[in-house]
């Protein structure tokens, strides 16, 4: 570090500047990324937080909340009958369906059982999430207003179904900065269906920061040498050599900041040092191999494939320990327009005991209380089959209006039941969750007013809220 | 624009860059509307208080004189000029009864001392209000030095009030790097550099901006800024995110910078192209500018939601790039800040709503022809061999013989074959006429009020004699009288080469943009582009010639102190190059880059894994580096994947390409650092640097060093720095001798070859010296 008192001037100058959105957070930690690791923007969070960090396991293609959650013992003897036109009230199913002749009431074939003090009813597709039952606070009566599954993903993460606004985790990391100065604040892994399940691409953009600074973006870690992009030297490249060109690199630079006295240039040199850190720290954090047999038992069998959502709920519990802010978990293959049955029991067989198995590490290490765990797709599914109904087969299209999602964790009212969907699980009968609202209340348990967690762009304060969401209080501890 | 107009108009602001000077104002100092009081108003106030009708709270706006100084519902006037104790206004923001307290508290907007102070004193001093600066007509105004280049002479002015001094011109080799990269994004060559430095006639740096401009590089280098405005990429975007062909349109971009064309023509040419009476083929290319927008093949869309995410995409790139007026809150209702309303939107979509589209890409075709309008551009080689094929298909139909028929079903074929490579480019037409709807909240389904293509009710009418279909819009649009796209553009150019425009929000000239940090000059530089016949490279060479854009950017304490941002220019500016131009001066540096221009778009090296992650279905699922020279083209003609962008790109704040963007962020992050250490582009690029310093740098080590420096940096290392980069070499050297192995595995990442008869440790440790060069803050940064 350069103590040149020209550039304490400066520091002293942008940070002392009024908020005015980007500018002073990313101005401060060009001067010294270690005061934006620490400090976010100034005056963030609004209140002490409940959370600290946000763990959301993401599973993209929407999953079947009739399979999964929102049990219907009245749809059986439905079986094959045509959906009230009471029920759809005309509204708007996607061109997958719209031209079958019927909307045939498709029963799930999976048994449920109630679980927990809490009661909660879970299909037999979940058996491990089961245990946790008493944790988890389950919302039924989520809606979206997207059917389709690019602006529905791109809803759920940004908050707008129109590609170019910030992700939540991108706008976290923004208000708080982050808790560990060699890792990103936000860190994004992505993972692939073991069976054969119908997976929908994801964008870079559902974990971009819009018109936020790009230093808030998702990072994303990815299995093998390189968890993160351009992290491993070049072959041939030692550690020792690594750091000889660096000590080069730094007083060729010093000799250029004397000369300009330009504060970026102590950025640059400041960036760097931080990057070869980085170059320790995130291979040590990727590294399974010291994790006890044990870990992986508990994780399943697929914990031990690098890559795999069982080994990315490894990491994630090992980035929450390490004080990374938002650790965003994608898992693909929900999207089962046909062979439902069939191809939920492997995306359960991929996603149960590994999440599981993350909450309760979580919990026994100390660390479930301050972090919110969220869990849940883009939309939800039909009631009514798309294709083929049979005894033992039917595909769903996709479902707006209704969807499931848990959350545990710090704040979170364990063993909640939020809202209900009506005979069909078609239309939401009681409390009305959006996403905005879901994306408000977490975060409130982040610390935040979501109102005046704002940033300027084009004219406008935006927030990840837009103009809505309320506090679901029913959620609150 | 008319008298009549300019009353309905009224509004802007923001940061505080100026804000010392209200804050520190005597109490003599004369409030200016536009200046100082529009910014608080427009912030605190005209959310509820403004142009929206919807929203507006007691029937009070405060952006027109009249309805602020008229007495209200309730029976008090908000202004009385002259009487702040009569004022309600001021009696509201003051109070401390926090119910009447304004702005409330849930608007979360809250008013400093300064600011309270600021109103109250402007409405002491009569309340004069102004018409928004960037509504107003363009003025000439005189220059006030005229024997200064008339930038300078502006620059100059200010820079007297604020008691601070111009810096001296920056160094001959400074200078040459600064405006090469500024106007081909490529590094002067020592050779240029030479050259430079030893012309003593005068002229001598005139002659380097004349040649600058006369390369075909500066298309390329003007191109990449375009790109982003455009929104241009290779693919569509939505879910599979398949490929497009665009690149043809992309092509014509670069020429028609290289040819210089017209600012007004390059407008007209890329909204209405296809329009024009007699329209070229290179015309209707240019109208693929408004295709560029993403596009849905998603299975079970509704084609209509998507037809009116295009158009709407069109509006608001549109407003966006010419006008600088933030439309896309008017999708869902009228302008809270600005005079603009929903109608307005939808009328300017009536303009963009007859393209012979389907609202969803079919995804059963092949993805260039999934989306029309297109437009085939087949090669002059392909089409020969179209042309070839036909009239043997001619032939063959008039063929009695047995074996015609197999023949004709043969070349049935092969002429679909050579069809399905025929590259194509989306256009735009006016095939399908639809009615307008303005759509309730945005919403796609929900009609409203029919509507006529017709421009913004507040600014300056359409002529008569203009037609109301795309072409009128874009004559309109660039009519002299029309002050916005000569301002804007102007200020692009500005902020191209200085880092920030004259106007900070280079896409918000509204009342929540920042208002100009010189306002004569950017209405000057206006009035110039327009009267030089919208000559862009005309503009660019007297900005670039400029005494205020040749000075040295060292900061100097007392200018840091007093202006931290350089807004006023008391030294040259300094900042880091794009990404695109990080990259292509080290393939330049190196001797690697290819230098052709134009044509598809190409794969250079990229981390494995990245697409599989993500990608489903039939767009590019995996991606394929190039081989051979399309490794080492200039980045713009790097394949751009919307939905797995390249990622050195990315971590360089280059934009997604999804939504028009006209200002990149610069961010400073260790991921570029780690970016330019390890990716093998660099790693490729320092190998070949190092053989150019073995091969072409003479025989000593000190002038080989000088060398890698001067490709580098265009300048000669001083004692102190060669003192650091000879014992860097030595040790790298001996390490690299005692580790062999590693040397060879050092050399053999990237796939250009470098001489067999170099020593590897030596070539090894050459390469980590080339290395470092490429990282060095001064490398990336122009300054």
């Amino acid at each position: 570090m350069n103590p040149n008192p020209f550039l304490e001037m400066t520091r002293r100058q942008f940070l002392g500047r009024t908020s005015t959105g980007i500018g002073a957070a990313a101005l401060a930690s060009l001067l010294n990324p270690q005061i934006s690791a620490a400090q976010g923007v100034a005056g963030l969070p609004h209140f002490a937080p409940k959370a600290k960090r946000v763990i959301w396991l993401t599973q993209a293609g929407a999953p079947s909340q009739l399979d999964l959650f929102d049990y219907k013992p009245g749809l059986r003897s439905q079986y094959n009958k045509d959906l009230p036109n009471s029920v759809r009230k005309g509204q708007r199913v996607t061109g997958m369906t719209s031209n079958q002749p019927r909307f045939p009431i498709a029963p799930s074939i999976f048994t449920f059982k109630q679980y927990g003090k809490a009661g909660h009813w879970l299909s037999e597709l979940l058996p491990h999430t089961a245990h946790l039952a008493d944790d988890l606070c389950i919302i039924r009566s989520m809606h979206t207003d997207a059917i389709n599954h690019d602006p529905g993903m791109t809803l759920l993460q940004t908050g707008s179904q129109v590609a170019g606004r910030p992700s939540f985790g991108s706008w976290l990391s923004y208000g708080l900065g982050s808790d560990n100065a060699e890792l990103p604040a936000f860190v994004v892994m992505v993972s692939r269906p073991s069976g054969s399940g119908n997976a929908q691409p994801l964008h870079e953009r559902m974990w971009g920061s819009g018109f936020l600074s790009a230093r808030y973006q998702g990072v994303r870690f990815s299995a093998g040498k390189d968890p993160v992009l351009f992290l491993a030297n070049s072959p041939g490249i030692t550690p020792e050599r690594r750091r000889a060109m660096l000590d080069d690199i730094a007083g060729l630079n010093r000799i250029k900041l004397d000369d300009y006295q330009d504060p970026e240039i102590q950025a640059r040199i400041d960036q760097y040092e931080m990057a070869f850190r980085m170059q320790s720290s995130v291979p040590e954090l990727a590294d399974l191999s010291k994790e006890p047999a044990s870990v992986f038992e508990r994780y399943g069998p697929e914990s031990r494939k690098p890559g795999s959502y069982a080994a990315n709920c490894i990491l994630a519990r090992r980035l929450a320990e390490r004080g990374v802010r938002f650790i965003q978990l994608y898992h693909r293959g929900w999207d089962q327009h046909s062979n439902l049955p069939a191809h939920i029991r492997s995306q359960c067989y991929d996603i149960d005991q590994p999440g599981a198995a993350l909450v309760g590490e979580l919990k026994e290490r100390g660390l479930l209380e301050d972090t919110l765990v969220l869990w849940g797709g883009e939309f939800g599914r039909s009631v009514y089959s798309q294709g083929q109904l049979t005894e033992t087969d039917y595909g769903r299209d996709h479902h707006p209006r209704c969807f499931s999602l848990w959350l545990a964790g710090g704040g979170v009212k364990p063993g909640a039941i939020i809202g209900e969907t009506d005979d069909f699980s078609y239309n939401v009968i009681k409390d009305p969750v959006h996403i905005h609202d879901l994306n408000a209340t977490a975060l409130h348990l982040m610390g935040f007013d979501h109102t005046r967690l704002t940033v300027r762009n084009q004219g406008r304060d935006y927030r990840l809220t837009d103009v809505h969401g309320e506090i679901v209080q029913a959620i609150l501890a | 624009m008319k008298a009549s107009l300019l009353d309905a108009l009224f509004i802007a602001l923001t940061f505080m860059v100026f804000e010392a000077h209200t804050e520190e104002s005597s109490p003599t100092t004369k409030m200016e509307f536009n200046r100082d009081i529009r910014p608080i108003l427009s912030d605190a106030c005209f959310h509820c208080h403004g142009p929206d009708k919807n929203t507006r709270k007691a029937s009070l706006r405060l952006d027109l004189p009249e309805e602020a100084m008229k007495k209200t519902e309730s029976g008090v006037f908000p202004i009385v000029p002259g009487q702040p104790e009569k004022s309600d206004l001021v009696r509201r923001i003051l109070t401390d009864d926090k119910d009447e307290r304004m702005p409330p508290t849930k608007a979360h907007k809250v008013l400093s001392t300064a600011q309270k102070k600021v109103l109250r004193k402007w409405i002491e001093q009569g309340a004069e209000y102004q018409i928004h600066w960037a509504y107003l007509p363009i003025s000439r105004p005189p220059i006030p030095r005229v024997s200064l280049n008339p930038v300078d002479a502006f620059i100059r002015q200010k820079l007297a009030t604020e008691n601070l001094q111009a810096a001296e011109e920056a160094n001959k080799i400074t200078l040459i790097r600064r405006v090469t990269l500024d106007l081909i994004g490529l590094p002067p060559t020592p050779a240029e550099v030479d050259t430079f430095v030893h012309d003593a006639a005068p002229g001598a740096y005139e002659r380097v901006v004349d040649r600058l401009l006369a390369s075909p590089h500066y298309g390329e280098r003007m191109a990449v800024d375009w790109l982003d405005a455009a929104r241009y990429a290779d693919t569509n975007g939505y879910q599979v995110d398949r490929d497009r062909t665009l690149y043809v349109w992309r092509d014509w971009v670069i020429r028609a910078f290289n040819a210089n064309q017209r600012f007004d023509q390059f407008t007209i040419e890329q909204i209405a192209g296809d329009l024009l009476p007699n329209s070229t083929i290179e015309q209707r290319i240019a109208t693929g500018f408004n295709r560029n927008h993403m596009i849905n093949e998603e299975g079970g869309v509704t084609p209509e939601e998507f037809l009116a995410e295009y158009t709407a995409n069109r509006v608001e790139t549109t407003a966006t790039v010419w006008l600088a007026q933030t439309f896309n809150c008017t999708r869902c209702h009228d302008h809270k800040f600005d005079p603009f309303t929903q109608r307005d939107f939808y009328s300017l979509k009536a303009f963009f709503h007859n393209v012979s589209e389907k609202g969803v890409g079919d995804y059963s075709k092949p993805s260039n022809v999934s989306s029309p309008p297109f437009l085939p551009v087949p090669t002059p080689v392909v089409s020969a061999g179209l042309a070839a094929i036909q009239t043997e298909i001619k032939q063959a139909k008039q063929d009695p013989s047995s074996g015609a028929k197999e023949r004709l079903s043969k070349l049935t074929k092969s002429l679909a074959e050579v069809e399905e490579t025929v590259p194509v480019s989306l256009v735009m037409d006016e095939a399908t006429p639809r009615e307008t709807f303005i759509l309730l909240r945005g919403v796609f389904d929900q009609l409203g009020e029919k509507v006529t293509a017709t421009t913004p009710a507040v600014m300056p009418p359409m002529g008569d004699d203009l037609p109301r279909d795309r072409l009128g819009l874009a004559r309109w649009l660039v009519d002299p009288s029309n002050p916005l796209p000569a301002r804007v553009t102007v200020n692009r150019f500005w902020q191209m080469l200085f880092g920030t425009g004259l106007v900070r929000t280079a896409e918000d000239f509204g009342s929540q943009g920042e208002p100009p940090s010189h306002p004569e000059l950017i209405d000057w530089l206006a009035a110039e582009f327009i009267s030089s016949g919208w000559n862009i490279k005309a503009t660019l060479r007297l900005l670039v010639t400029s005494a205020t854009y040749r000075q040295s950017s060292k900061f100097t304490p007392a200018a840091h102190q007093r202006d931290p941002e350089n807004r006023l220019l008391a030294r040259g500016p300094r900042f880091r190059l794009q990404g695109e131009f990080v990259r292509d001066q080290a393939l330049a540096a190196s001797g690697l880059l290819m230098e052709k221009i134009g044509g598809p778009s190409v794969k250079p090296y990229h981390p494995a894994g990245l697409y599989e992650q993500v990608t489903e279905g039939s767009g590019t699922t995996v991606y394929v580096p190039s081989k051979g020279e399309d490794l080492h083209r200039r980045s713009l003609y790097t394949y751009w994947k919307r939905s797995v962008p390249n990622p050195a790109m990315m971590l360089f704040d280059s934009p997604f390409r999804e939504a028009c963007v006209l200002r990149r962020p610069r961010t400073n992050t260790p991921l570029q650092a780690l970016n330019l250490l390890n990716d093998p582009t660099y790693v490729e690029a320092s190998r070949l640097l190092a053989q150019r310093m073995l091969l072409e740098g003479g025989s000593s080590i000190e002038s080989r060093l000088i060398y890698g420096f001067r490709l580098v940096t265009a300048r000669a290392p001083r004692p102190a720095e060669i003192t650091i980069l000879k014992m860097s070499l030595d040790r790298a050297l001996r390490e690299f001798n005692a580790d062999p192995k590693a040397a060879a595995l050092f050399l053999k990442v990237g796939e250009a070859t470098t001489d067999g008869k170099l020593d590897v440790a030596v070539l090894a440790s050459y390469t980590n010296l080339a290395s470092t060069l490429l990282n060095l803050d001064e490398t990336a940064t122009k300054e």
